[in-house]
């Protein structure tokens, strides 16, 4: 089994080559002719006005928040799956109960609003 | 001309005995109303007259009587014909009283007045220069301003030709003098215009405000010139919440030419074809509204055949344009250039008609002062019948079908961008924007020109007012404009296609008139003032592109950033009318 | 044993031809949307290089190669860097654990068609795929440009949205076969695709996955008619070219894993007797998933960024939690009963709670608008 992990970390020594050479050959190869005029930020060919990096509509973040706690919960839906044909009657219950917690999470989150975009 | 005026309004006369008198001036119409006075009898005009449009607002320089004349065109968008009002000050010191606390349409027009003629308008909340840059020295159609490389008044040029030979007046320009510049002005010490006063008219509308407590910076985001889907090169400056926009000021004059400066230097005829590159895509509609105003001023009527030509052809354009429209409206909502391809397959179709018929397919430059241009070569006319009686009904339905109950196509377009019928009218707004927020109010039943009154067909209208009705109402028009295309070839008489002799210059009398047709985009109405000579006095072209566009902010606002998109693909601008 | 060097030599060469299949297959991809979708909007399309444009993606690599690269003066010039680089690692590593083959034999050795058979291949793919957002948001941040800005912040909620009902969409395979690796999933379908009994988990997976890897109608990072050309707007050159390359090697791996999951991997008639045929069909199924990609493209509008979040979690998001729940409870009947008719249960089930979601909720997901 732990050749299997092996295998995964050569593909990950390997892949990485590719895209950093994609990388290394232009900087040999195109032409490199910098000016203040190139390097300006584009937005649609007039000078950006105001800070870029502002304090950003929060809607954004709750789905962040929301999202983190759902993912987790999938995540131990997993071994449950695997092991669902051998389990006893008790856990294929608990599992379920587990699948409507998550179901009165979300409705919650609803009601709450926190799935609306104003 | 004196057709425009209904004998009703002398009331006005009455009403206002110190403040209006009737234009007398010769082929000139309407009444003349003081500037001290103006709000006031425009009110009169609005709330007791019912003259609830404003169509079109200009200024005329007359430098000999040194005048500086402010002309408003008003209508009823209950049919009939119209008013013209005229504000006379001193060239010198132009100072007008703003109508935009009356007619929020007239704000645009206003700012155009300002930029290239230098009239001040009191009260108007934001006049800034239009489509010349702030720090332009000067008001370019002002009859005293000469450009650099300034010859003589009108064309002909007599300079070009000395000794029989054509030379280019650029090449007499020394380098680095062929452009002027305001007094004290150094361009090698200049820096870029910053913006700051637009910036601040966003600003001053998106002052900062916080939802639940947390606060939200407002990003101002530049949309264009540089964007691919603002048809062109038009700019819209945003502020946005997250997605939702705040504010929006649209930004134009990139592609501004001064088509107007050009327009009075040429003679009435070489205009014809200039006005194909004001609206590129309907090319056939604009030279039918300056021919119908310079034809107003001639006093003559094209021959039927011509008549019939005239609106088959205008027809034809609208189909084609609003197929361009719809098409383009689906890329600006996210579709891969699908029905945009599939919409201009026929298209094409029309095109080919119009190469056949004028020569070309985009510039046509096929009407003539009194006529048409060419008569239909063989075989054209079996083509027509094709498009009209088999294949446009075919295309529209194929469009109607794969696009109108789209889950995605109506999820964009409903109750987005939304425009009351009130906002509408206030907005000056024309065409299909104005008849998809509930106002039936077609040029071609309302004030009918040429022959529409002789068709049968129906006012499309809508009542929603957002950007899928006025998709609706496109596919609605096409149907209609099939409808009249299929009675005008049936009833195409034979005979001849010019009234007189075609020439190359027409005496065209002195006197004022505003033609105007109802073009794909909305009123397209050419304002020419003649005085007797071979080159129009002043040519003005009230561009249904650029008074739609006024309403803009007031559709966007409170939608999100990929709506604005949306909604301006649905006004449907084009930049070469909207800059002109 | 570890370090026996013709296995380590066989898998190098295993995880170059994977990786260098992916990149070709990015190239002709490229040629493939534009063909295909060039047909549906009675075009030609690319013609010129070469016999029918065969030689179109070439040409594009070395237009790419050639082109100066700009790194904008207020960027964040590391971070600019590394982006495109921590988008494009994820999609070459994801299809690591998707077996294209069953064994075949050669040069007297039996080699298995994939990299790795890990016994959390699902885990994995879940995980890699959550890493490929970062590449996306970091661009679009270090950038400083408003534009890739809105178009970074975007992505990030629309990925890590659907990436729930993604989730989801494997519970089933992994329920029907007991197995969380993707080999133990391709086995368990010997008989009868899990597509059958899933076939609303192997729909909102679909759609999930166009979300995921941001394609039309979903296409919202980049959406080019409002943010110009979304999180790479600054990019150029070979950097917007892995960009690009990310996004078409995961169109290619979502199919795969697709097709894994759902439609028997590379599972046909005759695969036992002929192994070959295995990569055969794994190729010819993925190939008609990547064409529904395009036809898709090709046919529909863009959802609004309000609308995909609101689709994302009122209707996909519950739809997906139901067939989980239905489908344990059509296995639970099978242990039951013992009566393996009762698998048919699920489809039957979860089409009905499908429809029956989708009716009410729609109302939900238009109520976005106002």
């Amino acid at each position: 089994m732990l050749n299997n992990w092996l295998y995964i970390g050569l593909i990950l020594i390997i892949a990485p080559i590719f895209p950093i050479m994609a990388l290394i050959i232009p900087r040999i190869l195109a032409p490199h002719k910098p000016s203040p005029l190139k390097s300006e930020t584009y937005e649609c060919g007039i000078e950006t006005v105001g800070d870029t990096w502002v304090q950003f509509k929060v809607q954004y973040y709750n789905f962040a928040l929301i999202f983190l706690i759902f993912d987790v919960e999938i995540v131990f839906l997993f071994p449950w799956a695997i092991a669902y044909q051998q389990l006893p009657l008790f856990a294929v219950v608990e599992g379920i109960l587990f699948i409507l917690i998550l179901v009165a999470g979300l409705v919650y989150a609803w009601r709450k609003g926190f799935l609306e975009w104003f | 001309m004196s057709a425009q005026v209904v004998t009703e309004n002398v009331d006005l006369l009455e009403k206002f005995p110190q403040s209006v008198k009737q234009d007398d001036r010769a082929g000139y119409a309407g009444y003349i109303v003081s500037a001290d006075h103006l709000l006031e009898v425009v009110r009169f005009i609005r709330d007791d007259m019912g003259f609830d449009y404003l169509a079109s607002i200009t200024g005329v320089d007359y430098l000999p009587n040194g005048l500086m004349e402010a002309v408003y065109h008003f209508y009823k968008t209950s049919g009939g014909p119209g008013l013209v009002i005229k504000t006379q000050v001193d060239r010198e010191q132009a100072a007008i009283p703003s109508l935009v606390s009356l007619y929020p349409g007239a704000d645009f027009q206003e700012r155009e007045a300002w930029d290239l003629l230098g009239i001040r308008f009191d009260g108007h909340p934001d006049l800034r220069r239009i489509l010349m840059w702030e720090g332009f020295a000067g008001h370019p159609l002002r009859k005293d301003w000469h450009e650099p490389y300034y010859e003589e008044e009108g064309k002909p040029y007599k300079s070009r030709w000395p000794e029989g030979k054509v030379y280019r007046r650029e090449d007499k320009n020394p380098f680095h003098k062929n452009v002027d510049y305001p007094a004290g002005f150094d361009p090698d010490k200049w820096v870029p215009d910053d913006d700051s006063t637009l910036y601040a008219s966003v600003n001053k509308i998106s002052s900062a405000g916080g939802e639940s407590g947390i606060k939200t910076d407002y990003v101002i985001v530049n949309m264009g010139p540089q964007h691919p889907s603002t048809h062109g090169v038009f700019r819209m400056v945003v502020a946005l919440e997250g997605e939702t926009i705040r504010a929006l000021k649209p930004v134009m004059g990139y592609l501004h030419r001064n088509h107007e400066k050009i327009g009075e230097r040429n003679t009435f005829l070489q205009n014809m074809p200039f006005t194909d590159r004001l609206d590129y895509l309907s090319s056939m509609s604009n030279n039918f509204g300056y021919a119908l105003a310079v034809e107003k001023l001639m006093g003559i009527k094209p021959p039927e055949r011509a008549e019939y030509l005239r609106v088959i052809m205008a027809e034809f354009t609208r189909i084609s344009n609003h197929l361009f429209a719809i098409g383009s409206l689906l890329n600006d909502m996210g579709a891969y250039f699908t029905p945009m391809l599939y919409a201009i397959e026929e298209r094409e179709l029309i095109l080919d008609i119009f190469e056949a018929t004028a020569g070309s397919r985009i510039m046509c430059n096929y009407f003539r002062f009194g006529g048409v241009a060419r008569d239909l070569p063989e075989g054209v006319e079996e083509k027509m019948r094709d498009l009209a009686f088999k294949r446009l009904p075919r295309k529209i339905d194929e469009l109607d079908l794969y696009l109108t109950n789209n889950e995605i196509v109506k999820a964009r377009g409903e109750g987005v961008g939304v425009l009351t019928p009130e906002q509408a009218i206030a907005y000056s707004a024309s065409g299909p924007v104005l008849r998809a927020s509930g106002v039936p109010y077609d040029i071609r039943r309302a004030d009918p020109y040429s022959i529409y009154d002789r068709f049968d067909f129906d006012v499309a209208v809508r009542y929603h007012g957002d950007v899928y009705d006025r998709y609706l109402i496109r596919v609605d028009e096409m149907r209609q404009s099939v409808r009249i295309i299929q009675q005008a070839l049936n009833g195409l008489p034979k005979g001849p296609i010019q009234e007189g002799k075609p020439q190359y210059l027409v005496r065209v009398p002195a006197g004022e008139a505003y033609g105007r047709v109802e073009a794909p985009k909305g009123e397209l109405g050419f304002y020419v003032v003649s005085n007797g000579k071979a080159n129009p006095w002043r040519y003005h072209v009230r561009a249904p592109s650029f008074v739609n566009i006024t309403a803009l902010e007031t559709m966007a606002k409170g939608n999100k950033v990929a709506d604005t998109v949306a909604i301006l693909g649905s006004i449907d601008i084009v930049l070469g009318e909207l800059d002109r | 044993m570890i370090m026996d060097w013709a296995l380590l030599t066989e898998w190098t060469i295993k995880s170059l031809v994977l990786i260098f299949g992916l990149i070709g297959g990015f190239a002709y991809l490229t040629l493939f949307e534009r063909k295909v979708l060039a047909r549906f909007q009675v075009r030609i399309g690319p013609n010129r290089a070469g016999p029918h444009g065969i030689l179109q993606p070439i040409a594009d690599a070395i237009k790419l190669i050639f082109k100066e690269e700009l790194i904008p003066a207020k960027a964040d010039k590391i971070i600019f860097i590394v982006a495109p680089i921590i988008t494009v690692i994820p999609a070459l590593i994801i299809l690591a654990v998707v077996p294209f083959g069953p064994d075949i034999r050669l040069f007297g050795r039996t080699i298995t068609l994939y990299i790795s058979d890990l016994n959390v291949a699902v885990l994995y793919i879940m995980s890699v795929t959550s890493i490929s957002v970062y590449g996306i948001v970091l661009a679009g941040w270090s950038s400083n440009n408003k534009y890739a800005t809105l178009g970074g912040i975007r992505s990030t909620a629309q990925m890590i949205s659907y990436e729930l009902a993604l989730g989801l969409g494997f519970v089933g395979p992994i329920l029907l076969s007991g197995s969380l690796s993707l080999v133990g999933i391709v086995d368990a379908q010997k008989n009868v695709w899990f597509f059958l009994y899933q076939p609303v988990g192997a729909f909102i997976f679909w759609v999930a996955n166009l979300a995921e890897v941001n394609r039309a109608p979903f296409d919202m990072p980049e959406a080019e008619q409002e943010l110009t050309a979304g999180y790479h707007t600054e990019y150029s050159g070979m950097k917007f070219a892995l960009f690009f390359m990310a996004e078409y090697i995961k169109m290619i791996a979502v199919s795969a894993i697709a097709v894994t999951l759902f439609f028997g991997g590379y599972r046909g008639p005759l695969v036992d007797q002929f192994p070959v045929l295995g990569p055969l069909y794994f190729l010819i199924k993925v190939v008609a998933f990547l064409y529904l990609m395009v036809w898709v493209r090709a046919t529909l509008p863009r959802i609004r960024y309000d609308r995909l979040m609101a689709f994302g979690w009122k209707l996909l998001f519950p739809i997906s939690l139901g067939n989980v729940l239905l489908t344990a409870v059509g296995i639970g009947l099978v242990g039951i009963t013992g009566n393996n008719l009762w698998l048919w249960f699920i489809p039957v089930s979860t089409i009905l709670f499908f429809l029956l979601v989708s009716h009410f909720a729609q109302g939900a997901v238009a109520g976005g608008n106002k």
